[in-house]
């Protein structure tokens, strides 16, 4: 190797000029081609985030700007009635919160779980199997799941807890499907993680004597926690986005309530039911869904970038 | 009394040509709809504007400003408004289009509640009652679970008109309704528990008849009969309006008032109404057949 190093060293250094430079010279059309559209393949999609922010930003600055409005009842009320001039953003945020939390703690434990199982225990057949089979859950549409949980996990939880108790249209039954949906990602996220981890680590604990379970549980898992973070991070953010499960099952009026089984919109939901009716565009109802929208978009950006910072802070970094 | 059928001339929407300008009432604005569509797809190759702009708005455009050729009415015109009319040499013509009915019903599972009072309609609608045993002990102690169509449909402010004394806000500060512009939503959810109420037109109600139970107001059941005879208190009637002057002037509307009055049977029950009884119906026929002097 190191024969073939310093050969081709003195091959180069023999040529009046260099071969990187004569091949930097040349000029290739193709090269240079491809290069102009990959970048403007990145460029569209920073311009349309920059244009949804700015569009989300002008909006939401008419819907601030009204003297009807104002942040301490944004931000402190817990009635929302544009139509009546009530604007208090929690019945919407508390729902889309609990909806969530229900959602995560489902994925995350049945996620992690599988993961584990695939990337510690699974047989290469087995995992072949299984690991399409995920990926299917993760392409059905959300309309679908939407659908599962009123006709389904719905009269589950009625039958449970009684038609008294649990309303057809609640958070527990849209939070729990809304989970199932995020498991797949959660799992194949995790997953990519725990493999990443070497092979040394886990055999160098085999070595000390540690089970299957040890190993997984005190050596692969903490090795891997930066990346299954993100993958819980990138779960929360799909669930407090995730619009048809909750507008089809959730329920259809902003609702002040920590109750789960009791039905409230969330702030998807909310957007969703309301700009499918014909409200006017000049209106401040059609403004306060941009201010909706900001929210939203507000807390899934600082979920992203807390996701980033807790990937490099835990990052473990092998050779 | 079986009234004969009274036929008006045959009309053939390709023939007719120029212009019309409709404008009033959002709740006849889908029927008037239904019925323009239906003209252009049988030939009819002019423009039909239909402005939604609410019965009060379009009698102020049809009288006043004396712009529009009809006016889409959910009410009879009051007579200043017909004075106004008269003021600018138009003799407002009416002719009854159908009839517009809200079901107020409860789940088929509901066995306590058959009949409520406009007065206790409004006591639950505005908040004032949460749960069914504060309307009556004898009813359960549940809390009244609420569904009403969105902010945005006419069956809404029909509602608040009629029930809430045109005060929405008794309505939508009420905490935990649940609203939607989609029917559909509506049904499930008040079929979904005994102590759930709710409303909707009533053609729609006719349609999921199985699952749901309408109840009557002030004694009245919803019928056909009770709806378009005004006794039911929650129906009002639908009517298009417009002038013999116009309809000698501009051949065109009182093709299309022929084509309305001759089609509007087969339309209006997709569109969510009832049809006019067959008196009302040919009455407005007539009327039409005077003013064009056939």
């Amino acid at each position: 190797m190191a024969e073939h190093l310093s050969t081709s060293a003195r091959a180069a250094g023999a040529q009046p000029v260099p071969i990187a430079e004569r091949l930097r010279r040349r000029r290739r059309i193709g090269e240079s081609m491809i290069q102009a559209l990959l970048w403007l393949c990145g460029a569209v999609s920073i311009l349309t985030t920059l244009g949804i922010v700015i569009v989300l930003g002008r909006e939401s600055w008419l819907f601030f700007g009204d003297e009807a409005v104002s942040l301490i009842e944004f931000f402190g009320s817990t009635t929302w009635q544009p139509a009546i001039g009530h604007f208090g953003i929690w019945p919407l945020l508390l729902s889309t919160l609990i909806t969530s939390t229900i959602a995560i703690s489902v994925a995350v434990p049945i996620g992690l779980a599988a993961a584990i199982y695939l990337s510690e225990y699974a047989s290469p057949r087995v995992r072949a199997w299984i690991k399409p089979i995920l990926e299917i859950l993760a392409g059905i549409p959300t309309v679908v799941y939407g659908f599962f949980a009123l006709y389904f996990m719905t009269p589950l939880l009625r039958a449970i807890f009684g038609p008294d108790t649990v309303q057809i249209f609640n958070m527990a039954s849209a939070g729990l499907v809304m989970g199932i949906m995020i498991t797949p990602i959660i799992c194949s996220m995790s997953e990519d993680a725990l493999s990443a981890v070497p092979r040394a680590l886990r055999e160098g604990a085999y070595g000390l004597g540690a089970t299957r379970f040890e190993v997984a549980t005190r050596v692969v898992l903490p090795a891997a926690l930066s990346g299954i973070l993100a993958a819980v991070i990138v779960g929360v953010s799909r669930a407090i986005g995730e619009t048809m499960i909750v507008a089809i099952a959730a329920g259809a009026g902003p609702n002040f309530t920590f109750n789960p089984f009791q039905a409230a919109e969330t702030m998807t939901g909310h957007i969703a039911r309301i700009s499918g009716g014909d409200i006017s565009y000049a209106s401040i109802d059609y403004n306060s869904l941009f201010a909706i929208g900001l929210t939203l978009f507000v807390m899934t950006l600082s979920l992203n970038l807390l996701s980033q910072r807790i990937v490099r802070r835990f990052r473990e970094v092998y050779e | 009394m079986a009234a004969e059928t009274v036929e008006l001339p045959p009309v053939d929407p390709a023939e007719v040509q120029g212009n019309i300008i409709t404008a009033g009432s959002s709740t006849v604005f889908p029927l008037t709809q239904a019925i323009a569509e239906r003209f252009q797809s049988e030939g009819y190759t002019g423009n039909i504007t239909i402005d939604s702009i609410g019965t009060g708005a379009g009698f102020e455009r049809f009288c006043k400003a004396a712009e529009t050729d009809i006016a889409n009415a959910s009410r009879a015109i009051k007579e200043e408004e017909a004075q106004a009319c008269r003021d600018k040499g138009r003799e407002p013509l009416e002719f009854r289009v159908g009839t517009d009915a809200l079901a107020v019903v409860v789940s088929s599972e509901n066995d306590f509640l058959e009949e409520l009072s406009l007065e206790q309609l409004a006591q639950i609608f505005s908040g004032q009652v949460k749960n069914w045993n504060e309307l009556n002990p004898s009813y359960p102690a549940q809390p009244i679970q609420l569904y009403s169509p969105g902010t945005d449909s006419g069956t809404f402010d029909y509602f608040v008109e009629a029930v809430l004394e045109k005060d929405k806000e008794k309505l939508l500060s009420v905490q935990g309704v649940q609203f939607s512009e989609d029917d559909n939503v509506l049904v499930q959810g008040i079929e979904g528990s005994p102590y759930a109420i709710g409303y909707f037109g009533y053609a729609y109600y006719q349609e999921n008849q199985g699952r749901l139970k309408p109840l009557r107001i002030d004694g009245v059941a919803p019928t056909e009969e009770t709806a378009e005879s005004g006794e039911y208190p929650l129906s009002r009637p639908l009517f298009i309006y417009s002038a013999k002057t116009i309809m000698d002037q501009k051949p065109q509307v009182a093709a299309f008032i022929n084509y309305y009055l001759s089609t509007v049977e087969d339309v209006i029950l997709d569109v969510g109404y009832f049809p006019a009884s067959a008196e009302a119906l040919n009455q407005a026929k007539q009327r039409w057949l005077e003013a064009t002097g056939q």
